[in-house]
């Protein structure tokens, strides 16, 4: 066990830090050419690279003073880039991943529908298959980043007399394709839309366009989804991003609040409970060098984040009194740095009760930890194994 | 950098747990009106020093195993698991003391006999009023013809009936110093209290002018040196324990059937549970930092065992409780062990301070070294 992050004099550092100093402000497109944005992904897109390496590049991409690629775009390059090379054609890799990395293309995520978000597999969008093309129809919502993405990742239902989970497939469309309507949705935050309806009338999408095959399309989900919690498992506030509670501490005793004794044990709990999920996501990595595999752990790591990163917003916003209520992003101090989107804690603060909502609920989040990690019954579906066609029409027990 | 245990970590763990299985046996604790006494205190010491671990980190210049705080964390979690019952946290306890503050003869001679099993310690720190902050003591120590002598009492004094020597600490005139004396001396008096925690012996001890051999290097570092230790001990115990309750618990939640089905598979059960997962993650995850931060001398050191020993009691007392509302009446009785458990997670939340303060310690730390919000 060695809790030391690699050194300022380890070589490997040497060598990153000098393409930066050679190359003072790269672009996006010359740092995916390094192989930079996602360096543990195989050549040519990243470098093999082992997990030290990777927290190397990401510490030195932060240096540099660079706001990360994946902080523009978290879904192409976390969440499903990596479907493509494990479910992806050749030519499909070729056409989409460059544009991706570049940040020249964002990707959003096409997954919820007004029937049901944590009941997935209970969508209702349809893809009917039409000679080289698909044929798509149907709803989506609480699609982030979709009114500025380029490229949408797509699951719909290919095969209606399939069970529900078995007739889904993945499409990566263009969204500005004749048919897809985009509708930002004003959050509770008031600040710039986050999340959008998208509505699919008649969408003509070509068969080169399915990821996977056919019926494959919940796996590849939640093989997407399982990365994204894993992503998650970090202590900052709002789903692993932004200020974290050492930040939260500092701008505490900077501003002599933390002296209020009751504001001090709770940011002494806190600051503890961060660190020991920072210690989380630090041995998730340890473990992948080790050659032990991903478990469900990003499970149980996305169930402690999401309400940390509450708890502190809230103890920023209540250590602030009535000043807190006022509209103002610097209420509380924040030390300089690249806080990605969550840049402030009023932000923070609005938009917390999503965290417990995006990315699997934390009640999902709940049965998915004590089934997958403790090993308990599982949650009985009673539509599950029908047709989905006839499921729709089982009504639940006791209801008229 | 690696954050994981090692292959010798897990077998040296994986030893105490095949050896600690076999040997700890609580069903005498079991019987109602158990008290310490029928802990088997003993008995499971003379099975500790056949397997040396009175000496697992006294150095192997002074005749002991010379592990590390790591080997040390795997052998607690595992006592803390079975809740074995042996006076060896007081007997550590002591041995740092002298570590820290003894002349090297004394080191030589004394932690020699604690390697080989035939010297048993207590320290003893602690006022009447619960303070245990290396500064304050109720007991005075004076110089008499040359000689230490010291008066006073200390309050729950970890494993001193079963000591042959306590290290005390008492006032001289200008400063706090440590001291050790004879637990046979006539002078000195030890009440065995009626400790909750009945897998511990917790005691009080009164001098009455009882002749002592100071431990001539005692300065303001000493306990703070000592208490991060310890703060390690009880915190590895901790999570051992939760280790082990949460396994109990789940596995009764997939046995117990209600309502045709196993309890397990009720949400009010199963999310419960899923959080105690969390709980169990995270308190581990800080014992095995913290275990490695005291071993290098890393500046978080002192920061780590805090941090660990305040989220591992706190979450101990959690899972203990959620333990018995799981397991329902049968869990509240004294033949079943989740009191034990209960007890034992109580009583490491109380022993050196509460959460709150261990807290506190951890803000006063960022507070005087803002370059550990950074580290």
């Amino acid at each position: 066990m060695d809790f030391n992050l690699p050194g300022e004099d380890d070589p490997r550092r040497l060598a990153v830090r000098k393409w930066f100093e050679a190359n003072p402000s790269p672009s996006y497109a010359q740092l995916a050419k390094q192989g930079y944005v996602v360096p543990h992904w195989p050549e040519p897109w990243g470098l093999g690279a082992e997990p030290e390496l990777q927290l190397i590049i990401d510490q030195e991409i932060e240096r540099a003073g660079i706001v990360h690629p994946m902080t523009f775009n978290v879904i192409a390059i976390n969440q499903c880039g990596q479907s493509l090379l494990t479910h992806g054609t050749k030519d499909q890799r070729q056409k989409f991943l460059p544009p991706a990395l570049a940040c020249e293309e964002r990707w959003c995520m096409l997954f919820s529908e007004p029937s049901g978000g944590s009941d997935l597999g209970n969508l209702r969008t349809t893809a009917r298959r039409d000679g080289d093309h698909y044929i798509i129809n149907g709803q989506k919502i609480w699609n982030s980043m979709a009114n500025k993405s380029q490229i949408g990742v797509l699951i719909a239902r290919t095969d209606p007399e399939a069970p529900k989970h078995r007739g889904l497939s993945v499409f990566l469309i263009d969204m500005k394709t004749l048919g897809v309507l985009v509708r930002p949705i004003v959050d509770m935050t008031g600040e710039e839309p986050e999340y959008n309806e998208v509505f699919l009338t008649d969408v003509k999408v070509s068969a080169d366009r399915l990821l996977g095959k056919e019926g494959d399309g919940w796996r590849i989900v939640m093989e997407q989804l399982q990365t994204e919690r894993m992503h998650m498992t970090k202590p900052g506030a709002v789903w692993g991003g932004g200020p974290t509670a050492r930040e939260l501490m500092s701008g505490l005793i900077q501003t002599g609040k933390i002296n209020d004794p009751l504001i001090r044990d709770e940011a002494g709990k806190l600051f503890v409970e961060g660190e020991l999920l920072r210690l989380l996501s630090l041995r998730n990595l340890s473990n992948r060098i080790n050659g032990k595999p991903a478990g469900a752990e990003g499970n149980i790591g996305k169930m402690l984040a999401s309400p940390h990163g509450q708890n502190l917003s809230d103890l920023a916003k209540r250590s602030q009194g009535a000043a807190g209520m006022v509209r103002d992003r610097s209420v509380l101090p924040l030390p300089p740095k690249e806080y990605g989107l969550f840049d402030n804690w009023d932000y923070a603060y609005w938009f917390a009760p999503a965290a417990t909502l995006g990315v699997g609920t934390q009640e999902i989040l709940k049965n998915a930890v004590a089934e997958r990690v403790l090993g308990l019954p599982r949650e009985l579906d009673p539509t599950a194994s029908l047709p989905f066609n006839q499921a729709k029409l089982v009504k639940p027990k006791g209801a008229n | 950098m690696d954050f994981s245990l090692n292959e010798e970590h897990e077998a040296l763990r994986d030893n105490a747990r095949a050896f600690l299985s076999k040997e700890a046996e609580l069903s005498k604790l079991l019987v109602p009106g158990a008290t310490v006494a029928q802990a088997g205190y003993d008995g499971m010491w003379n099975k500790m020093v056949e397997l040396g671990w009175p000496g697992i980190v006294v150095p192997e210049a002074y005749g002991g195993l010379g592990m590390t705080y790591l080997d040390l964390a795997m052998v607690m979690g595992e006592i803390g698991r079975s809740l074995a019952a042996a006076p060896l946290f007081g007997t550590l306890a002591g041995a740092w003391a002298v570590e820290k503050a003894g002349s090297e003869d004394q080191k030589k001679l004394l932690l020699g006999e604690v390697a080989a099993g035939r010297l048993r310690l207590a320290l003893a720190v602690t006022c009447a009023n619960g303070t245990a902050d290396g500064a304050h003591s109720d007991v005075k120590a004076v110089q008499r013809d040359g000689r230490w002598v010291v008066s006073g009492r200390n309050a729950f004094v970890v494993d001193a009936d079963a000591a042959d020597k306590i290290v005390v600490l008492a006032r001289t005139k200008d400063k706090g110093q440590f001291f050790l004396v004879d637990r046979g001396d006539r002078n000195v008096t030890v009440d065995v209290l009626e400790w909750r925690d009945i897998t511990r012996q917790v005691c009080a001890v009164s001098y009455n002018n009882v002749s002592a051999e100071p431990l001539s290097q005692s300065d303001d570092d000493t306990w703070p040196w000592i208490r991060d230790r310890l703060y390690l001990v009880l915190a590895a115990e901790s999570a051992g324990g939760i280790q082990k309750v949460l396994a109990d618990t789940v596995e009764y939640a997939k046995e117990r059937v209600a309502f045709g089905k196993p309890i397990g598979a009720f949400q009010a059960i199963k999310h419960q549970l899923a959080e105690l997962a969390g709980l169990d993650q995270c308190a581990t995850a800080g014992v095995h930092f913290a275990a490695w931060a005291l071993g290098e001398g890393d500046k978080r050191a002192s920061l780590a065992a805090a941090m660990a020993q305040s989220y591992a009691s706190a979450a101990y007392r959690d899972v203990t409780y959620r333990n018995i509302q799981v397991f329902g009446a049968i869990g509240f009785t004294w033949e079943m062990k989740n009191h034990l458990y209960y007890k034992r997670a109580r009583s490491n939340a109380e022993l050196l301070g509460a959460p709150r303060h261990q807290r506190d310690q951890v803000v006063r730390l960022l507070e005087k070294t803002p370059e550990l919000l950074s580290a």
